[in-house]
Formats: C-alpha cells, structure tokens, sequence
C-alpha cells in the first residue's frame, strides 16, 4: 500500500512541534516517546503498520481546537483516532501526521427522555450508550460487532451499521446532532434535539466521511424504546439459492425483520466447533431471523417466516422458546469471526454490498476465485440488507499468501460493483479499498467528491491517504473545464 | 424555458450559461416554486421531462426512477407491490396554491417529510444514490442502487434539502418500505401543551412502538371533525399487522386521558391533513414550519401565542410546529429568536401571504462559521452560482 511521501522537513521538527502542542495541552496530553507512540500505530487492519509523528490526547474541544488551528498553520497533517477499531485503516498513522485521539472524550454528558436522546462526548464506546439507558427501557440501535470497544466518534465518522440495521437504520439515521472542529479550529454546532435543521446536511456528509472533513467533538443521538420481545429462526438450507430466495421472499411478504443473517457452510461449521450453538452441520447455508415487537406481532410474524421458509425448501428450522436459546442461536453468528480464526492462521474480512438477489451468482463466483487462489472462503452475510462478510482464509507465514488473499478480496470487490453492488457496506474504505474506488467510481465522480473535501479542508491536512486513490491539488480540482474552447468567465478569481 | 431530456442537455445548458453569465433557476413541476427566495433568474431550466421509473425491485426495497417522476406516478406504481415512500411526502398544493404534489426530486430537493419522519427518517435518509451534473455542467453520480453503502462521501445527505443549489439530478434510488397491513388512531385529552408532550413522552417510553403522534389545538380538531372538549388532542398513530395494532392499542388505551380511537380510514384521512397542513390552509397570513426538540414546544408557543394572532399545531411528538400568523418581519424573528432560546432548531417561512420574504429571510440565517463553510461547499459544485443562485440564502 502507497502511502502519500512523507514530508521529511515535518518529521525533523518533531521535536519542536512536539513542544508546541506541550504549549496548548497538558503535558501529559502529548506523546512523544517510541514506545508511547507504538500502541498507536495500527487500527483494526492490523496487516499495516505506522509510527505516529507525535500522539496527542485533548480533554476538551478548546484544546482540540488548539491542536487542529497549530497544525494548519503549519500545514501539519492530522488523523483522528477513536477506539482504533477500523476494519479498513482509517485511523492509520503516518509518519509525518500528529494522531489525535479522543480516548479522554469518555464522558455522557446528558441522558435526556423526554426527547429521546443521549448527548455524548466522541470516546464513549457504542455499548455504553445502550448500558446508560437499558435500565429505563431505552437502547441505541446501530450496533456493529465491535460494540463493545469501538466509539461513537468513531461510528459517525465510518457510518457504522450493524445486525440490527435492516430495520434500524446505520449511525447515519439515528445521529441527531454533532459539535465538530474544522482543520482551522474552528467549532460548528450541526442539528441537535430537533430532527430538520432546514439548511445543507453537512451533518450527513460528515457521517461516513472517515476522519477526512474535521473531527467529531460531541454526539447526540437517538435512543428508542426497547421492543416488548425479541425471537429468532434457525434455518437451514441444502441448497444457497433457495436460502436467497427465501431471504427475497420474507421481505417480499411485507416483512422487516430486525436481523437477519446467512453463514456458508465452513462459517456454519467453524462457529458449531467454537460455540455448539446446535446449528445444522450438514447445511449448505443457514439463515437467523429475528423478529422484535409486541408478543402477539412476533408470534404471528415467526409464524409466517416459518411457512415462507418451508415454502422455499428449508431443510431444517427451529424457533426460539426462551431469551437464552434465541442468544445461542446468535452465538455462532457472533462469534463466526474468532471461530474462522481457530481453523486458519489468517483470515482476511471483506465487505461488500450486493443487490441480494445476485447472491447465487456471488457464491459461484466465490467458488471458482477459491479454486483460482488456492484459498477458502467463509461467508458470513447480512442477508437482510445485501451485505457481504467473506473471510478469506490464508497463512502470511507462507509466502505470497497475503497477496494472494488480497487478491482474491479485490476480485470479490470487483464482483460485487459488476453485479450492481458497492465496495463496502459497512467497514468503509480507508486504506484497505483506496486503490480499488475507481471500479466504482469514475474520475470525474471522484474528483467532485474531492471537490468537497477541498471545501472543508484546502490543503487535504486531515487523514490524507485514505478514501482517495489521487489527491489532486484543491486549487486544480477547482478549475473549470474549457467548453467549447472558451473558459468561462476568464477573468474571475478561482478559488 | 429551456427544456432538457437528459444530463448531458443539462451539461451543454450549464455550460452555456456559464459563458453568457446566466443564473438558472431549476424547475420540475414548479410545485414548490413558493418555497425559499425568489431571486431574479435569466432562465430557467424544465427538467420536468425527465421521467419515469428505471428500476424497481420491491424485494431488494428500492426504486430507482427519474428525478422528475411525479409522486401520484411514484404513488401508483408502489401500490402494485403494497410498498411506500416511509417518509410520507407531504403535499404543500394546499397551502401553497401550487397545481399538484410535484415531483420525487422536488421532495428530495425540498427534504420534504411527514408524519413518519419521527418515527422512520426523513427524505435524506431513503435517498440511497444518483446521477447529476453539477453547476460545474459536469456529470458525476453518488451512493448505489443498494440499501448499505458507505463508499466514498454521503452526497445523498447534501442533495437532500439543497433546493436545487448544487446539481441538476436525473436518476435516483429511493429505499421503499413494506406498507403497513393497518394503523389506527388513539385521541389523547390534554388541558395544555405541557401536558400534551409529557403524554406523548410517556408513550414513547412504553415498547407499544407509536409511529406518530401530532398535538392539535380544539378549534383545530374540529376542523378535522374531531368533536372534543378537550384544550388539546394528542394523536397517536399505530401501525402495523391488524392483531399487533390492536394488542398495542389495548395497552395504550390504558393510560389517562384516552378519549377516542379513530380506525383506519378517519385515522388516515385526519393524517393526510396533519401531513399536508391543510388544517392551516385557510388561516389568514403566513405559515411557518418550525423545527425544535419536542420539549422545548410548549415553552416556545407560550412565549410567542400572547403578543401575535396566530394558530398553530405540532407534528414529530411537538418537534415540528406548523404555525400561521400575519404577515411582516416580527413574528418568524420572534419564533427564531424563541428557538435560539430553547435549546436550538430552526423556523422557514413556507407560505408567504403578503411578501414578508422582502423584509426577513425565509430560511433560518446561518451562524458565520456554518455560513462561509456553506459558501465553500456551494463553490465546490456550482463555483459560478449557475443553479438557483440565492434561493437559499443570499449567495448560496
């Protein structure tokens, strides 16, 4: 992976720049040393490796305002960091960039019900808005599998989705409000606790936007009653296309489930080694649906996933009775990543998008680029919602084999954008799929999209390296194109 | 009137118009043409013909069509597989004098959104993707045709509610959703507004999932043919399968104040009113469309009901207040100042009855900082102020 040259002149004033953020934050605040950096030098795509210029920890935004309006001044690159759990590389040092982390922003600052919403400083983990509310009833519902660690600065700048999305909705539709601090430093308050705010959703576009506008200070964010009752469906299929089908056929009737998921066979067995959550070894695939609601709606619609299930040629189904057979059903699926982990040195997770009726045809492709690599792959699949997880198994002690895998990965990439998908669904595209945006996207696409970065931040200070596979000068991308041998008005003032 | 078919007419139009200096403004169905300023264009560019549904896949939920699809075409067509646009699309016609309901790209444009909005998101949050060209009359396409993507920027989100200000768009993808098998209405009595949302609040915090829940004065629901003597009428809408709704309804009823419930068709025909503000149409003077937290509604409609002759009812749990009162400056500035107040939001201006746009802005000025980094991203798709120049704000 081709990272931006660092600027050399940047990396011999470490020192100084070092003693300058030490003039606006606590010294403790300031890291310098090797070993201190080290624990910052990768994220969740831990294949890739980086040293920190300097690491600096703020406790308030005015110091954040006083590291970004530093650093612009002097053209120092910055990367946000929150959890570092990033599957794609977004909080990847570089070694001429200060890493900002927001670790000390650990603090909810208002549980607010009358208006159904938490406000929260950027470092609080996900699960941790959900644990300050459950006791009244109320959760926060994007959830993705690394809840547990992963922020929600970290959420709204990946737009991070989860299970439970199908009916939900990813961060970017249960956000209500940010505080944000632009490259200059200066601080912008967009939305709140009303839901339209009536002008551009510069919200939205920060959300998703992988740390390359500005850096999230403060979140308010919905929370939702949680559902009366919550059961799930084992499935089991002999065959992928009739699973697919049926998945089709659930929506088709009407029905929103909260989840529902599809693992192949080596993730079904793989998870039946680890967890013995009683899944059907035998089966080609394996569908989990989940219904959330009142008792009698999930009774009644349980009944009519059944029926559609059979209906389709399921090979086996079981419904959970009890709260604790329903969170086994969901341990094998949970699990699937550490349980492929077990039977392989390596694995490498993708994600991609599909319209799900091209999942048969995914899986053939899936089958012959395993036979072309010489590597398996397991697929665990947000089925509901046309997400992809394959998790290609290699060994990097072999040589050749990480290559190959990500090989194999940017076929399964191309695949999904040939059959009418997207790169990445959830995990965003960092550095892991930079070089592969221009299948998806044309030059002109991307250049508008740059276009929009330069608005935020002209001298591309903040993450850069990441999303983009060309970083064009803000001055160029803003130059108009000739028409008909004719610039238009020739003697304005570009920006 | 320069009527173009395809992006790559609306490429060659914006490019002329950048060499003879022209300011366009977009039109579709011109249905919304009230809304925002009205500031003087040289031309203007009819994308009404671009129209018509390109894709749609009720079992993928989504529908890609063209930007100026009329919403009874879109109506129509969702229909046949029993699916909806979940954020309602409101119908301004009404209140805003206009000949029909307009079109998708119209409401997209507008960010327009109804009762469910609470509940399922806004209009930004069903656009998934789709194809334009910019100010800069260069084409370029955003998002996918499929419901989880985050590659590459959101540009949805900014096409969504930018009037028009940044690209002429073509094609969008639209998340469609299963229509619910029947909803039902439950009529609250409340002596205030305070008490109104405290009502409101309490549902929302029992699992019996309310889908929206609007507040109408008396004098209001009577206009809806609701006969009460209650001060206040809190609705609240369930949704959903017919044996849910009704367990839900059971518990709700439960509660105090629970004073009638209306079925599915009075239940549908009130919303279609709350959805369209047509229980204002025929109030005197101007309307306005305020934004707040839900809590902060009562506060605000008691610092401002005493001083201006004005009606008003809420929507979004007390979050969305459609209120009308004479026309002039002093009253959006008052509802603006009294939103600063409490906690945030925003009020515009969407009918104008006697040109109060001359002396105030219709939307909600912008704080300096919001304000240039809007200019900058304005610059960053149209650098000439090609596309409806200024309808926002001055400028933008």
């Amino acid at each position: 992976m081709q990272m931006p040259e660092p600027d050399q002149k940047i990396i011999a004033r470490r020192g100084a720049i070092c003693a300058a953020l030490r003039a606006v934050l606590p010294a403790t605040s300031v890291i310098e040393s090797d070993e201190g950096r080290r624990a910052y030098d990768a994220d969740g795509l831990s294949a890739y490796r980086q040293l920190p210029l300097a690491v600096v920890l703020p406790e308030t935004v005015e110091q954040i305002a006083a590291i970004m309006k530093y650093c612009h001044q002097e053209g120092i690159k910055v990367v946000p960091r929150g959890s570092g759990t990033s599957l794609s590389g977004g909080a990847l040092p570089l070694a001429d960039a200060v890493l900002l982390g927001l670790g000390k922003f650990n603090r909810i600052l208002e549980i607010d019900y009358a208006n159904r919403s938490v406000v929260a400083q950027p470092g609080v983990t996900n699960l941790a808005i959900t644990h300050a509310v459950q006791a009244d009833g109320f959760y926060y519902a994007p959830d993705p599998s690394s809840q547990i660690a992963c922020s929600v600065g970290g959420n709204v700048a990946e737009n991070s989705g989860g299970v439970h999305c199908l009916k939900y909705g990813l961060t970017t539709n249960n956000l209500l409000g940010i505080e944000l601090v632009t490259i200059e430093g200066e601080i912008l308050r967009l939305g709140g606790k009303h839901l339209d705010a009536g002008d551009y959703d510069l919200m939205g576009v920060m959300t998703g936007s992988e740390g390359l506008l500005g850096v999230v200070s403060e979140v308010t964010l919905r929370i939702l009653q949680k559902p009366a009752t919550q059961r799930a469906v084992l499935v089991g299929f002999d065959d992928t296309t009739a699973a697919a089908t049926a998945v089709g056929d659930v929506i088709g009737a009407g029905i929103i489930p909260a989840g529902m998921e599809m693992m192949d066979g080596l993730a079904i067995n793989a998870a039946e080694d680890f967890v013995h959550a009683g899944y059907p070894r035998d089966a080609a695939a394996l569908i989990i649906v989940e219904l959330d609601g009142p008792a009698v709606e999930v009774d009644a619609l349980i009944d009519r996933v059944a029926k559609i299930m059979e209906k389709a040629g399921a090979s086996s189904l079981k419904v959970s009775t009890s709260e604790e057979e329903r969170n086994l059903f969901w341990a094998g699926r949970k699990s699937a990543f550490p349980a492929v982990g077990r039977i392989s040195p390596d694995y490498l997770c993708m994600d991609g998008t599909i319209p799900r009726r091209r999942l048969p045809d995914m899986m053939v492709l899936m089958s012959s680029l395993s036979q072309k690599y010489g590597l398996r792959v397991a697929n665990v699949f947000h089925a509901g919602d046309g997400n992809l997880h394959p998790l290609i198994l290699f060994d990097a002690n072999q040589p050749g084999e990480l290559q190959r895998a990500e090989d194999f990965g940017a076929d399964i990439l191309r695949g999904c954008v040939d059959m009418g998908g997207v790169l990445t669904g959830e995990h965003g595209v960092g550095v892991e799929k930079r070089d592969l945006m221009g299948i998806q996207f044309t030059e002109d696409d991307l250049k508008q999209q740059q276009r929009l970065k330069c608005a935020f931040d002209a001298d591309h200070l903040l993450n850069p390296g990441k999303v983009f596979p060309h970083l064009h000068r803000c001055a160029e991308l803003g130059r108009l194109h000739v028409h008909k041998g004719k610039m238009p008005f020739p003697d304005l003032p570009r920006f | 009137m320069i009527e173009i078919q395809t992006l790559d007419e609306a490429a060659e139009a914006i490019c002329d118009a950048q060499q003879k200096k022209h300011r366009l403004e977009v039109r579709g169905l011109g249905s919304k043409r009230a809304l925002g300023r009205q500031p003087d264009f040289d031309d203007c560019l009819d994308v009404s013909s671009m129209q018509g549904i390109v894709d749609y896949q009720p079992e993928e939920l989504v529908l890609t069509l063209r930007a100026g699809t009329p919403l009874d075409v879109i109506q129509a067509e969702l229909d046949k597989a029993n699916q909806m646009l979940a954020f309602e699309p409101a119908d301004l016609k009404g209140i805003l004098g206009s000949a029909s309901a307009g079109t998708i790209g119209g409401v997209l444009a507008t960010n327009l959104s109804g009762p469910r909005r609470l509940t399922a998101g806004a209009a930004r949050d069903f656009l998934l993707g789709f194809d334009a060209v910019s100010g800069r009359g260069e084409r370029f396409k955003s998002g996918g045709r499929v419901m989880k993507n985050v590659t590459g920027y959101d540009l949805s989100k900014l096409i969504c509610g930018s009037y028009g200000t940044l690209a002429v768009v073509d094609e969008v993808t639209v998340k469609t959703l299963p229509r619910p098998e029947t909803s039902l209405s439950l009529l609250f009595a409340c002596d205030d507004m305070v008490s109104a949302v405290a009502k409101i609040a309490a549902i929302f915090a029992s699992p019996h999932e309310p889908g929206a829940a609007a507040i109408l004065p008396q004098f209001l629901a009577k206009r809806a043919n609701i006969d009460t003597t209650a001060a206040f009428l809190v609705v609240i809408r369930l949704e959903g399968i017919d044996l849910s709704v009704k367990d839900r309804a059971a518990h709700l009823c439960k509660i105090g104040g629970h004073v009638d419930s209306l079925p599915q068709n009075p239940s549908a025909a009130l919303w279609a009113q709350i959805r369209d503000v047509d229980l204002l149409r025929d109030a005197a003077g101007d309307i306005w469309k305020l934004s707040c937290a839900p809590s902060a509604a009562p506060a605000i409609i008691a610092a401002i009901a005493p001083h201006f002759d004005m009606s008003f009812y809420a929507d979004w749990a007390g979050g969305l207040l459609w209120l009308a009162a004479p026309s002039g400056a002093a009253f959006g500035a008052a509802l603006r100042d009294q939103v600063a107040a409490h906690g945030g939001g925003y009020a515009q201006l969407i009918r104008d009855a006697a040109n109060s746009k001359a002396v105030l802005s219709p939307f909600q000025p912008l704080p300096p900082a919001q304000a240039s980094l809007t200019k900058r991203v304005k610059s960053a798709f149209d650098p000439l102020g090609v596309l409806n120049f200024s309808r926002m704000h001055d400028g933008i």
